[in-house]
């Protein structure tokens, strides 16, 4: 009987595995290990050195029931990231629409626009804190030729968090590049037939633009959203003193969980809010997948 | 075509081995650390890797090799936004680096984390009279040490002396009280249209509001050996401060205020620097900006004023304690290092090469008379000795851990408007409390 020994198949599978055999090692060792241990790490009182009692829910109830600074931290991400994934959504696909015209010297501003996409982290920061600076800095200056009285951005609670989008605006050269090349891979043809029925350039945008980037469009919204809820080191180095200032206006929910972790060491508490992140942003990833269908339209796809 | 199934089954036995080894080397505490020439190994974490510290710390580190026959300390340096979590890290993976350079403020909490190690079992009674007590009392927890305090700060009054001669002040007698402070600011103010072609004095430039608190009060929110029975942030007192503060900005103007904050903050255009602001709160340290920068400046240096006369001219003050993280290979080496770091030689060494404030009284005191100090230096120097005396520390209880965080949004919203001093310093006063509760 052990003579006829596999199938081809089985065998087949069975070499498959091997060859991905050092993924499912990383992926059970460095991902879903410490995945499950941060959940079974939320219902204790861990602090990463020296304790680890199973506290039941207790974390999850202060965090909901009485910790303010939580809602503050809560309130303030999902402000950010309600304004900023349309605004930088419809900046990329405005500047790749100019950016998509046939005129000399494009690719001239092709590079200078996605020029701010490839500087990143701390030196970015600190540059727009002192482009930011209410009383020298460059943005007060120019709004200040053309009568406005600039606001005092980063020192007014009311202001921090829009200068923040106004940093993440100008730096929309990454996703702009998606949204190019997908644009110039919408057949000619289309706009030629639209052109021969007497369409305008706005409604050829409107109906043949919009809808055939429309899976670019959904993957940008989803990443976007996902990255937009995991901000952080934009407050950390933007508020000054790393606390999430002024007044609590920078204190974004990663900031707070990351001071709870390796300022208080109360890294259970901190567990307990990434799970609740999690279920926030998987809640609305499966919502934006749902929806979809609705609006997203791919060629070639039967309807 | 069982080969397979065997192979498979190897490989995966093999990798659970593998990785089984890796685990248990990690945790292994009793690894030798001796170098090939059989001396113990103390490996030493700093985040002093600028152009000035490093060649300091690294010639402490080779004196105290020279000195040694069984120990040799390896320096590493790491920066300054990654060497806690690392550290952290290696502890909870039971190999951590056997002496790290940490905050004074959470000293308490990490021992109560059991961080970093009991020191108790290696000092004596006397070994703690080397230290300013209120640097050595932030170390303890529940009467013991968990870090030996390294460096440490205050806050003095740089005043610039030809301003004072022309308007008629006495360039010896800077102000004392707060009075006498607001009364030389507005003497010395020269208005020009609605900016200032100088300005006297901002209290909230160098330090902020609570500096003036401490200052007022004498000691921080809660009571002594910093317990949190008693939480004194909503007091009359502390009302009449945060208003007294804001009456700068008011009678200054917010413009005013924003574009002088700016060239402070550009360090090299520091308005104090070019005679446009007459006095300002600084760490001693300014001193050697000053020295880089406007070696000409004719200024003079004195302790905070007091509140009132003979309420105290209470500084504020950080600073840095050398601990050994839990979990250290070799503690006893470990301590012999960091008995030489704090000792009055290196102390010393330290306080004259970095101009930067000691723990070590001895060291500090030796430091003001130093040769290789010019006169100016040697004034500043001693100015801060004298200031330390009155410098109070504001270490985070442990069942109050950044407490702060609960403060300042409150007192943010006091500045800007929003709350009254009564009012931000209520909720602040009732969510410290609350987290105090959380806490205990």
């Amino acid at each position: 009987m052990g003579k006829r020994g596999l199938s081809m198949r089985r065998k087949e599978s069975i070499y498959g595995y091997i060859f991905i055999l050092p993924f499912i090692i990383g992926f059970i060792g460095f991902t879903a290990g410490p995945l499950l241990f941060s959940f079974a790490g939320s219902f204790t009182d861990y602090n990463i050195t020296s304790q680890m009692e199973f506290i039941g829910v207790e974390n999850y109830q202060t965090l909901i029931v009485e910790d303010g600074l939580f809602r503050t931290s809560l309130w303030n991400t999902l402000y950010y990231v309600l304004l900023s994934v349309p605004l930088t959504t419809l900046g990329a696909i405005f500047l790749s629409a100019l950016l998509n015209q046939d005129v000399p010297g494009i690719r001239f501003f092709r590079t200078l626009y996605y020029l701010p996409a490839i500087l990143s982290g701390v030196g970015v920061y600190l540059l727009w804190m002192q482009l930011l600076e209410p009383g020298t800095g460059m943005v007060n200056l120019v709004l200040g030729w053309v009568g406005i009285d600039g606001p005092n951005w980063l020192f007014d609670p009311d202001w921090t968090k829009p200068s923040l989008i106004l940093m993440k605006l100008w730096s929309v050269g990454g996703s702009m590049l998606l949204y190019l090349a997908s644009m110039q891979g919408v057949s000619k043809s289309l706009y030629e037939a639209a052109e021969i029925d007497g369409a305008s350039r706005w409604r050829q945008f409107i109906h043949i633009t919009i809808p055939m980037i429309t899976p670019v469009i959904f993957f940008d919204v989803v990443t976007s959203l996902i990255g937009g809820f995991q901000i952080f080191q934009e407050a950390y180095i933007m508020s000054g003193n790393g606390e999430g200032g002024p007044a609590n206006s920078l204190l974004f929910y990663n900031l707070y969980m990351w001071n709870q972790a390796f300022e208080n060491f109360d890294m259970g508490y901190a567990m307990a809010m990434s799970w609740i992140l999690f279920v926030i942003v998987f809640i609305l990833t499966v919502i934006n997948l749902k929806l979809a269908p609705r609006w997203v339209h791919y060629e070639g796809e039967d309807k | 075509m069982k080969n397979m199934k065997t192979l498979l089954i190897t490989l995966i036995g093999l990798g659970l081995i593998l990785s089984g080894c890796a685990g248990f080397q990690t945790s292994n505490n009793d690894k030798e650390s001796v170098n090939e020439d059989g001396k113990i190994v103390v490996d030493f974490w700093t985040f002093w890797g600028s152009e000035i510290r490093r060649p300091v710390v690294d010639k402490i580190v080779e004196d105290f090799n020279a000195s040694q026959d069984e120990i040799e300390v390896k320096h590493t340096y790491s920066p300054w936004g990654d060497i806690w979590t690392k550290e952290l890290a290696a502890i909870a993976a039971g190999n951590p680096p056997d002496v790290v350079i940490n905050d004074i403020n959470a000293t308490a909490l990490r021992g109560k984390e059991q961080q970093a190690m009991n020191l108790s079992e290696f000092y004596d009674d006397s070994f703690s009279e080397k230290f300013y007590p209120e640097l050595w009392n932030a170390t303890l927890h529940e009467g013991d040490s968990y870090g030996i305090p390294f460096n440490t700060d205050t806050r003095v009054l740089f005043y610039n002396k030809d301003a004072f001669e022309e308007v008629g002040l006495d360039p010896e007698d800077p102000p004392e009280t707060w009075a006498e402070l607001e009364e030389y600011a507005a003497k010395l103010d020269v208005k020009n249209g609605n900016s200032y072609d100088r300005l006297g004095f901002y209290p909230l430039w160098g330090v902020g509001y609570d500096v003036w608190l401490l200052n007022a009060n004498g000691e921080n929110y809660f009571g002594p050996d910093h317990n949190t029975d008693t939480v004194n942030i909503n007091t009359e007192k502390n009302v009449e401060v945060l208003n007294w503060l804001k009456s700068w900005k008011d009678r200054i103007g917010e413009d005013v205020v924003n574009s002088f904050q700016a060239q402070i903050d550009s360090q090299q255009g520091n308005p104090f620097f070019s005679g446009d602001l007459a006095m300002i709160v600084q760490q001693p340290t300014f001193y050697t900006q000053i020295r880089d920068y406007a070696e000409d400046l004719n200024f003079g240096v004195v302790q905070l004023p007091e509140y009132e006369e003979g309420n105290g001219h209470t500084s504020w003050g950080g600073g840095f304690v050398a601990e050994i993280p839990k979990g250290s290979s070799d503690p006893e080496a470990a301590w012999k290092f960091i008995e030489y770091l704090t000792g009055a030689e290196s102390q010393e060494y330290w306080a004259v090469k970095n101009f930067d404030n000691v723990a070590n009284i001895e060291a500090a005191e030796a430091a003001a008379e130093s040769d290789e100090l010019t006169e100016q230096g040697q004034m500043v120097y001693q100015m801060a000795v004298d200031s330390m005396e009155d410098t109070l520390l504001t270490p985070a209880p442990v069942a109050a851990p950044s407490y702060f965080n609960y403060i300042n949004p409150q007192v943010d919203e006091f500045f800007l408007g929003s709350k009254t001093a009564e009012e931000a310093l209520a909720k602040a006063q009732s969510d410290v409390e609350a987290l105090i509760e959380k806490n205990q």
